[in-house]
């Protein structure tokens, strides 16, 4: 298939996946600021407003004060902050519209109608710092959109890139909450309130509760979403899914240094969960996402006949 | 915060006369913790809480949180579960006095259930009569001499309390069977973060939702299991049942199975649960229903929501109940009446939060008493709880009381009296967004494990009737969001409250890929013919 068009998909599904986490980051944020902390417990992460333009990355077009409600606006609907869930889902819309031809009907018609109502001022802010609309909007319409993905585009080169996009940003995503929010401090089996807000903030509380006996402690939460294969929003799963949506699409699987790369960390994550040493979690972390990035940098390189991302 | 509209507070709240408003003074302004709730209420106004309330409604019908209703004769409605958007504050300082003296009071009664089925230090001791704890219709004999782990019989209580016209906290009834109601407490708190965020600003509410984890640890805590291998389950009557959302609800959080009575099987003096991969052993078991129906070879032979045999293996010692058999000796209204002295005898303390008023109808004198005076007392039978069977004197008319005081004569050990508490009032919304005084109770939420844990807070159920006393949701009740404040209760005063001091590392640009650059598009746009 055409190296744009592969492109294209590939940032088409980042973008999706950007705005859907960014989405569930305030929201769990703000549920978690509202209210303070239970009697006698201590936070061992930090997850606030200050930490959460962290995450977002360096590059800012402007100064955004640290305060809540600069924060939320800056993140939520402010079209002209590149980081913001509006934006985002106005890239994943252009991108979509550049490859119409490609993805079903049905799939740009839910981005596009995602993008409109976003737009169409249906979602003023009632209560002044109130998103919880917005949030639960694209949170909605980007599972429709990852369904009818699944439901009614062909199963080829072009759905392995969309994929590929979605999963290699989930898993960039999660590993940018991670690195903010774990304790520096060496003892993360506190009790803790903040990891409970971690765990909401990705959607992964009752996959937690069903899967790890431990209570929402910092170090096994940090674990649960970098190790746990069966949760589908983990590190461990997101590398294997970019890795196997890859494969598909590689006429050469073995001579790909994506690929190559991928398995690399993928077998590396699972040595890295059964070592059960007490290794730094946000060493892992850094470690793991440098080479994400230099993932990315291989399938633009390889795939993507050189057009470096931007 | 200080220029609160002194001509027109909070929508124009007018406190009723005679009782104890929690929100304002009798002199119509707002109490000192809840001046900045008054101000943001005023901001927000009677349009913006309709509308809230029309959000609520939704949110909570579409994610279940419901109740059935049956009309007079019509079909059974499901309804939201009802909200009042008007939350409860309750200062640290006035947490920490109940949440004591309810940890004392659990402490007392649990110490209680141990005493009737051992050693009956108390019954010797002539505090409390023998007779009128084996006529009690919760005293399980088939508990005698069982000691569940650690010594913890009341897993899970809660309590009610009410405020009286000075602004006392009064405890009106224990509930150390099943309470029912978390669940409701923490999806007001999920649902008042979302509706109405501005509330939050001037305050640092304690948290609710770690309940779940402290119920679990304290199974775990009992389970006769070896750390961390416990299986813990959530037993269920069944789908039907009307507190069904909150057994889901606490399973789901917890993240273990809920399981129905053909889920679980005893072989061996052991209780297992059928999986695909054969049958599983369970360790501790928190159970949704009462005594009377969990064995059927032990208790009532009808029942067939029990598991055959359940009483052999919590005899063995080989699974915990929560709560354990029996104690619904301790949570009977003729019991009641003696808790305080239970706190005096079992240790050796002053009672920190006081009964309401109360005569046993197994006293003679007490009776007769009681009956001269029907028209200002309560009526209440001893085995029921949820306000079933209690009649108001006030709000009877006479026939009716002497038809009551037949019954009672005939039966007086199944009936108490007391006296009619004037409960506390919070403002609360109607339909149209104004606030009018509607009377309100508080049933805090214990876990006992190692230690007694206490949620921040609890259920306030609130009479949505004008002057009614009501506050049962089955009986058209509705609910508040309790806030309990942290020490310190302004937010401006706790500066960033002890995080770390640590610069975040700093982390990787987000990456932007985009093939068509802007001049690209823009050409792309001029190409294209008009």
């Amino acid at each position: 298939m055409l190296a744009r068009i592969a492109q294209e998909l590939f940032w088409l599904g980042r973008n999706l996946a950007r705005a859907e986490h960014t989405a569930r980051l305030l929201e769990g944020v703000f549920q978690a600021d509202l209210q303070g902390r239970p009697e006698g417990q201590i936070s061992a992460t930090t997850l606030s407003w200050e930490s959460l333009m962290h995450i977002m990355g360096g590059r800012r077009d402007r100064e955004v004060s640290d305060g809540r409600d600069a924060v939320l606006d800056a993140l939520t609907h402010d079209p002209d902050n590149p980081a913001s869930v509006v934006a985002c889902v106005m890239r994943a819309r252009e991108g979509a519209s550049a490859v119409r031809d490609v993805i079903s009907a049905e799939m740009w018609e839910a981005i596009n109608t995602t993008h409109l109502r976003l737009r169409g001022g249906e979602f003023v802010p009632r209560d002044k710092t109130g998103h919880y609309d917005i949030y639960q909007h694209v949170r909605e319409r980007s599972a429709l959109f990852w369904g009818l993905t699944a439901r009614t585009m062909l199963r080829d080169e072009a759905s392995a890139f969309l994929l590929a996009g979605g999963r290699i940003e989930a898993g960039d995503m999660v590993l940018r909450m991670l690195r903010v929010a774990l304790p520096d401090v060496p003892d993360g089996n506190q009790a803790d309130g903040q990891a409970l807000a971690l765990l909401q903030a990705v959607g992964g509380f009752q996959a937690y509760r069903r899967a790890v006996p431990a209570p929402a402690h910092a170090k096994p939460v940090a674990r649960f979403l970098l190790f746990e294969r069966n949760y589908p929003d983990s590190v461990a799963a997101s590398v294997d899914a970019v890795n196997a949506s890859l494969r598909t699409a590689d006429s050469r699987p073995r001579a790909s240094e994506p690929i190559l790369r991928l398995s690399r960390l993928s077998a590396d994550l699972e040595f890295r969960r059964s070592a059960e040493t007490d290794a730094d979690m946000r060493v892992t972390c850094h470690e793991v996402q440098r080479e994400l990035g230099l993932v990315d940098g291989d399938i633009a390189q390889r795939y993507f006949g050189g057009a470096r991302a931007a | 915060m200080a220029e609160v509209d002194t001509k027109r507070p909070l929508l124009d709240y007018r406190p009723a006369d005679g009782y104890f408003d929690e929100l304002v003074a009798a002199d119509g302004s707002p109490r000192p913790h809840a001046q900045a709730l008054a101000a943001a209420l005023d901001a927000i106004g009677p349009s913006q809480l309709v509308d809230a309330g029309r959000r609520r409604d939704t949110i909570f019908v579409q994610q279940g949180i419901t109740f059935d209703t049956t009309g007079e004769d019509g079909p059974t409605v499901e309804r939201p579960f009802p909200l009042d958007l008007v939350p409860r504050i309750l200062p640290a300082s006035e947490w920490t006095h109940i949440k004591r003296g309810l940890a004392q009071r659990i402490r007392a009664l649990n110490r209680f259930v141990d005493d009737v089925y051992h050693a009956r230090e108390i019954v010797r001791a002539g505090v409390v009569p023998w007779r009128l704890v084996v006529s009690r219709s919760h005293f399980a004999r088939a508990a005698h001499g069982i000691r569940p782990p650690g010594g913890v019989y009341c897993h899970v209580a809660g309590c009610d309390l009410v405020r009286d016209v000075d602004g006392s906290w009064k405890v009106l009834e224990d509930n150390v069977r099943t309470p029912s109601g978390i669940s409701y407490v923490l999806e007001n708190r999920v649902a008042m973060t979302r509706l109405l965020p501005g509330l939050f600003s001037a305050y640092r509410v304690r948290p609710v939702d770690h309940y779940p984890q402290l119920l679990l640890a304290a199974l775990r805590s009992v389970a006769p299991a070896a750390e961390g291998e416990a299986t813990v389950v959530v037993w269920t009557p069944g789908h039907l049942n009307s507190a069904y959302f909150e057994h889901a609800f606490l399973a789901r959080q917890m993240g273990v199975e809920l399981v129905e009575a053909s889920d679980l099987v005893v072989r061996d003096d052991v209780v297992y649960m059928r999986t695909t991969n054969g049958l599983q052993r369970v360790h501790a078991i928190y159970r949704r229903l009462d005594d009377d129906f969990i064995d059927p070879l032990e208790f009532r032979p009808d029942s067939v929501l029990g598991v055959p045999g359940l009483m052999r293996a919590y005899r063995a010692g080989t699974v915990a109940l929560a709560n354990a058999i029996g104690t619904g000796v301790a949570d009977d209204k003729a019991i009641y009446h003696y808790v305080p002295e239970m706190i005096r005898f079992y240790l050796n303390e002053e009672p920190m939060l006081d009964n309401v008023t109360t005569y046993l109808m197994s006293d003679p004198e007490a009776m007769e008493a009681a009956l001269k005076r029907m028209d200002e007392l309560v009526f209440k039978p001893t085995g029921e709880s949820g306000g079933k069977g209690v009649f108001i004197g006030p709000e009877n008319d006479a026939p009716t009381l002497a038809g009551l005081a037949d019954v009672i004569r005939h039966s007086p050990d199944k009936w108490i009296a007391q006296e009619v508490v004037r409960l506390s009032t919070m403002p609360t919304a109607d339909s149209t967004g104004a606030l009018s005084p509607r009377h309100v109770d508080l049933r805090p939420f214990a876990v006992f494990g190692e230690t007694i844990s206490i949620v921040p807070g609890g259920l306030s159920r609130v009479a949505m009737i004008e002057g009614s006393m009501i506050v049962n949701s089955s009986r058209g009740g509705g609910s508040k969001d309790t806030w309990v404040l942290e020490d310190g209760e302004d937010r401006s005063d706790d500066a960033a409250p002890a995080r770390p001091e640590s610069l975040p590392p700093a982390l990787p640009d987000l990456r932007y890929g985009a093939w068509t650059g802007q001049q690209q598009q823009q050409q792309q746009q001029q190409c294209s013919p008009g």
